[in-house]
Order: structure tokens, then sequence, then C-alpha cells
């Protein structure tokens, strides 16, 4: 932005060009220190997106858990959520995503196999189960599953995510 | 008799003409140079012999053979993947299903998808995956066959990497290529199926192609 601003001043009267420019990197400097600061310091206004719940927590959950959806789960499940035909199921609109988070908990885990009815369809492969992910991980994929695509569902917190863990077997898929 | 006016008259014609030629001969130039063939190539006297793809036989997802010959005069594109692979295939299926939307009316281009999990990719998985991706099957064959079978076409025939090593997440390591292939079984164009950019360009060189043997 800064340097934007410095080219066409530069190309104005050569009078005053020296003075102008000399003016024009102060300010520039000024605007890269001010753009440094802001940047260093967490606040919601440098946010990427507008987040339901700005606090550094969430951020920091919302933000892993991002990096992480692409890493695990974007390959099959697209990065913007809508599956691939009937062979993987979207998360994005999704009426099983939206009234089974305990499930979809256990299912990052432990992974999925037999029918899966999503949005009245009917899907039938195999997910592998993903043994490497910790719980605040799994929480951290949650918060971004819960907050995104139109939800607004907050945090989804590890201290929640390692009970509902330890009693997969209790849940109804 | 007064020559000058009648040979400027001539002069000026012939410019025109000239340039006209020499315009023409640009625009003919403007057009795309042929796609490269890949592979080591032997000349035999007037001859050059390019490297083709090797004979095959393998079994697709309506259980019908497939061999060279159901690709003959046509122009194909293949890959290698496995249906229970959670790390490129789907991206590259993804990718693949987009040159499919793209060919699906052209009777000219195929599609091959090889296995290289036979044990687990069986006829009737083959066939469910398929269906579920929403594929027709004459247009785009999912094949199955001996795994030595499928991983020597894939080394020396398409250049294309393939093997199982446990060591690897799923436990196979194998490219992520798209490779096109002409109807003389020559390899045409080469491109990382998990790239959009990449498939964006195969295709367009799929168009490029046809276009030769329309000139023809």
């Amino acid at each position: 932005m800064s340097q934007n601003k410095v080219e066409p001043q530069r190309r104005k009267g050569a009078k005053e060009n020296a003075k102008r420019f000399a003016l024009a990197l102060r300010l520039g400097a000024f605007a890269v220190q001010t753009a440094l600061l802001l940047a260093c310091t967490p606040s919601k206004t440098d946010a990427p997106k507008t987040l339901p719940d700005g606090s550094p927590k969430f951020q920091q959950y919302y933000v892993h858990g991002e990096e992480l959806y692409l890493r695990y789960c974007s390959n099959c499940h697209q990065k913007n959520g809508t599956g691939l035909a009937r062979l993987y199921p979207p998360v994005a609109t999704s009426d099983y995503v939206d009234k089974n988070k305990d499930a979809v908990i256990c299912l990052i885990r432990n992974g999925k196999s037999g029918t899966l009815i999503v949005n009245g369809i009917s899907f039938d492969k195999v997910m592998q189960p993903i043994p490497a992910l910790t719980d605040i991980e799994i929480a951290e994929i949650a918060t971004y599953l819960y907050n995104t695509w139109n939800r607004h569902e907050g945090i989804v917190e590890v201290q929640h995510v390692s009970k509902v863990l330890t009693s997969c077997d209790t849940i109804p898929q | 008799m007064n020559n000058r006016p009648f040979s400027s008259t001539w002069l000026v014609a012939g410019f025109a003409l000239l340039t006209g030629c020499v315009l023409l001969a640009s625009c003919a130039k403007k057009e795309e140079p042929p796609l490269p063939i890949f592979g080591e190539r032997e000349v035999e006297g007037k001859d050059t012999i390019y490297h083709t793809i090797g004979d095959f036989k393998f079994v697709d997802q309506d259980s019908a053979t497939i061999t060279n010959d159901t690709f003959k005069g046509k122009i194909y594109v293949a890959d290698f993947f496995f249906t229970s692979c959670r790390t490129i295939c789907p991206i590259m299926k993804t990718q693949m299903l987009r040159v499919y939307d793209s060919i699906q009316h052209d009777p000219q281009v195929k599609l091959l998808s090889h296995t290289i999990d036979p044990k687990y990719d069986t006829v009737g998985l083959l066939h469910d995956y398929a269906d579920r991706l929403g594929v027709k099957s004459d247009i785009w064959h999912f094949v199955t066959g001996k795994q030595e079978d499928i991983y020597k076409i894939a080394q020396t025939s398409y250049f294309a990497t393939a093997m199982e090593d446990k060591g690897e997440v799923d436990g196979f390591i194998h490219s992520g290529a798209f490779l096109l292939i002409d109807k003389e079984r020559r390899i045409r164009g080469k491109y990382d199926g998990t790239k959009e950019d990449d498939v964006n360009r195969l295709m367009g060189d799929i168009a490029r192609l046809e276009k030769e043997y329309v000139t023809k």
C-alpha cells in the first residue's frame, strides 16, 4: 500500500520531487511500522475472516483446525467440504454433521464403515481411522467443522472431546 | 507510349500480393506446434521408431477384457491409483472427473485408471467405485489384473512409479501422473494429476492432439 503511494508522487513536478519523496518515504515507513505492529498484536481486526468468537483460544483452535482439515480431510471431503459424488460424503452442507457432533468426533479418530445416509444419499466407502490425531487436534478439527460453512457453534473444547472419545462405543452413529 | 504508370501499377499490385503471401504464411506459422513425443526413439533409415505403450490385458469394472485394441483409433488418458488410498488418489480422481466431464461426449477420447492394489480392488469394488463416482464404463475404464503386470506396464510403458511399500501411509508409493496417449500408442504428455492447473493443460492438449488427426 505505502509503496503505491510513493510511485505517483515521484512522477509529479520536478522541483519538489526530493521533498515529496522524502515525505513519502517517511509516510511509507510509518505505514509499514504500523502494519507490523498490528500484525504482531492479536486483535479482532486483523483476523483473516470474521470468526464467531474472537478469543485467542478459539482462533488458535480454528486456525490449527483448518490446517489439520486441509492435511487429513480435504483430499476426500474437498477443501470446500462438498465431498465427491457418492464416494465421499459432504461435510459442509451435511445433516449428518449437523446432528451428530459426538459421532463425528469419534469417527475422526476411529474411522467409519458401513452405510451412512447424508442428505438422503447413501454412502458406503470405508473411512480409514486416523489414530495419529491427538484429542486436542480432534477438538481443533471439530472447532473448524462447527464454525465454518454457516455453522457458528463456538469452540469444541478438548475436555469434551476426551470425554466423548472414551465412550465412542455407546454413541449412536 | 507511356510505360511508367503501367509498370508502377504492376509494381504496387505485386507488392500487395507479396505482402499478402507473407501475412498468410505468418498466420499459418502461428498454428500451435504438435505435442512432443515422449520416450527414447530410434532412427532406422528414413523411419523414426518412437516409444510406445506395450501390450496389455486387464479386466475393467464390468468384467470386460481391456487391451490395447480397446483404445484402437482413440486418444486416452492413463493413471495409477487404488480405491482405499487417502493421500493423492482422491485428489487425482477429483481432477480426472473434470477431464471426464470435458470429454464424455467425445467418442475420440477415453480414460484408463489402473489399480495398483489388485488384491483389494476387485472388479466388484471397482464397479462400485465407478458407479459412486457416477461415470460410464465405456468411457472411463477402471482396470485390475496381475499385480506384476500392472507394475511392469506402469514402469516400462508409462514411466509412472507404482510399487508396494509398507513404510508408506497406505502401503504403496505411486506417482500422481496423468499420461496422454495418442492413437499410435505414444505418450504425448505427462501431467500432475493433483494440480488443477496441470490438468487444465491436459484438457487443452487433448484438444490439440485431436486437431493433429483432423489435419492429417
